[in-house]
């Protein structure tokens, strides 16, 4: 039986007393499709860095397709890793074509000995997928915020990353789009057997793609897979007595104790 | 015209000054795009005075000039980089305080230095009609080691200038390329003082990629514009020094002034143009 994609033991993080992220486990297997939700600094990004090897924990144990991540390896891992960060205000000054942007998600882009070796097909393929292939000679700057968005979506893709890793990808898109994203990254999964994560905050918009969602606030309160409910009191626990579930749709994965795969969180 | 350039190039002087100079053309073109790209200018000119220091240093130690300055200049930039890191302090005004102390320091020991020995308006605003074979050893030795370091690292500078965190999740050594840079920006600045002095080299290692930076699209297009940019800007400036006996490094900083003024001008009139002929 293959390892898993990641494997997370007991990963902590923070003072004892105001933990950021504590006994975190977690295991990913090749074309699962996992999606993190969670309040405001629940440390859904924070997880996110710990497994792409920005952020060291302070205890616990990573391993990403089968070997531990170490500093030696971290390089030879991470190219198998595609990575979006969260989107911050991201003026973009570099004057640069948007296929420029997207070759700097080629594994050997920084090599100097295999520039040469650098082919524009993986690079359109990429383009393609976020429908920006006629994009591909503009000027980055010049794209709106969601055109850049999909540049960086195909810039983490273009490597045919074993893993992606997606901090909330459909900001700046619009419903349309996000859902044609979700779609996306479900083909990919199901099709080359990539694994995603990706942290997003309306459970709704992805339910009926993952195949699992976890629920993080500082610590997972619960993982639940595809067709399985979610208690009203995890969504407590995390967000506070306050909230309520209203059920918008049937396709979520659950979020009302008695109306099955169908909810949406309110504050 | 024909004429003029004709004694220009028979004068021994010149003709010996246009090797160094187009050397360094060559040179501050490529890392200005990085300095462009990382916005290093303000160390760009933090680093360009403190070398005053190590210049103050190796007279009044008797060392020597050029190795000792760019030694002095390296660790400086160096210490730019660490600095902010580690106590919080921000690049700007880490830049400030040891461009100031630097400065302070470079002053007192020059002055307290035998006079004979010291050419304090070379210094400052350079002179690369003076310059001696040893010297020009030594710049064609930091002029190598900084084109193939940068051959080797252009693309992942550029790749973290773009997106640091983007970059360091790919695996890239983000903190030790960076004192790289850091380290290369101190090699080029010495490079630099020979012809634009210590006041005028920031001029030199920010205008080249200051004026491709309207006409480039990629990292290849800037560098190749950056250096034709360098290098006209620098033989125009050559030609005006011959012509009317200015000093030559800054001639050359007046040229790429010229340059980048004309430059703006003609993008941002293209620019309307375009926006102009689009409406209709």
């Amino acid at each position: 039986m293959n390892a898993p994609v990641v494997q997370l033991s007991n990963i902590c993080l923070g003072p004892v007393g105001k933990p950021i992220l504590e006994h975190i486990n977690l295991s990913l297997d090749a074309g699962h499709f996992l999606g993190i939700v969670g309040p405001n600094g629940a440390g859904k990004s924070t997880l996110l860095n710990i497994i792409a090897g920005l952020t060291a924990p302070h205890s616990g144990h990573i391993d990403l397709f089968g070997q531990c991540l170490r500093r030696f390896n971290r390089r030879a891992l991470l190219k198998q890793v595609g990575f979006l960060h969260q989107l911050h205000e991201h003026q973009p000054r570099l004057p640069m074509r948007v296929r420029d942007v997207v070759a700097m998600g080629m594994p050997s882009f920084a090599n100097p000995l295999r520039w040469r070796t650098l082919s524009v097909q993986p690079i359109m393929d990429a383009l393609a997928l976020v429908d920006l292939q006629h994009l591909a000679d503009t000027d980055f700057r010049q794209l709106s915020g969601g055109q850049r968005q999909r540049a960086r979506i195909a810039r983490a893709l273009v490597g045919r990353p074993q893993l992606l890793l997606l901090d909330e990808p459909s900001a700046a898109l619009d419903s349309a789009r996000q859902d044609k994203l979700f779609r996306l990254l479900r083909r990919l999964c199901d099709d080359n057997g990539m694994s995603v994560i990706m942290v997003e905050h309306d459970i709704a918009a992805i339910s009926s793609h993952v195949d699992s969602v976890a629920c993080l606030n500082r610590r997972i309160h619960h993982h639940a897979m595809h067709g399985e409910q979610i208690p009203e009191s995890i969504w407590q626990a995390m967000y506070g007595e306050h909230i309520r579930i209203v059920a918008h749709d049937t396709s979520c994965i659950g979020c009302v104790p008695d109306i099955s795969h169908a909810g949406h969180t309110h504050d | 015209m024909i004429e003029f350039l004709h004694q220009f190039l028979a004068s021994p002087v010149m003709r010996e000054s246009l090797e160094p100079a187009l050397l360094i053309a060559l040179v501050t073109a490529s890392v200005s795009v990085m300095i462009m790209a990382h916005r290093l200018s303000f160390l760009t000119v933090g680093v360009s005075h403190a070398s005053l220091a190590g210049m103050g240093l190796a007279l009044t130690l008797s060392l020597p000039l050029l190795p000792t300055a760019t030694a002095f200049a390296v660790l400086i930039a160096l210490l730019l980089a660490f600095i902010p890191q580690r106590q919080g302090i921000s690049e700007d005004a880490g830049t400030g305080i040891l461009f100031a102390g630097s400065m302070a320091l470079g002053i007192i020991l020059i002055s307290s230095a035998p006079s004979s020995r010291v050419d304090l308006f070379g210094l400052l605003f350079g002179n690369i009609l003076t310059i001696a074979p040893e010297d020009m050893r030594w710049l064609w030795l930091i002029a190598g080691v900084i084109l193939a370091v940068l051959g080797i690292a252009a693309r992942s500078w550029w790749s973290i200038a773009f997106d640091s965190v983007t970059a360091a999740a790919s695996g890239l050594p983000v903190a030790g390329l960076r004192l790289l840079l850091y380290g290369i920006v101190g090699l080029t600045v010495i490079l630099c003082v020979k012809l634009a002095g210590i006041v005028l080299t920031a001029g030199l290692m920010i205008l080249p990629a200051a004026c491709a930076w309207f006409w480039g699209r990629s990292l290849f297009d800037l560098w190749l514009i950056a250096v034709l940019f360098s290098l006209a800007g620098t033989i125009a400036g050559l030609l005006w020094s011959y012509a009317y006996d200015w000093p030559s490094g800054a001639s050359v900083v007046m040229a790429l002034c010229g340059l980048f003024i004309l430059s703006w001008i003609i993008h941002g009139r293209l620019a309307w143009l375009k926006q102009h002929v689009l409406k209709q």
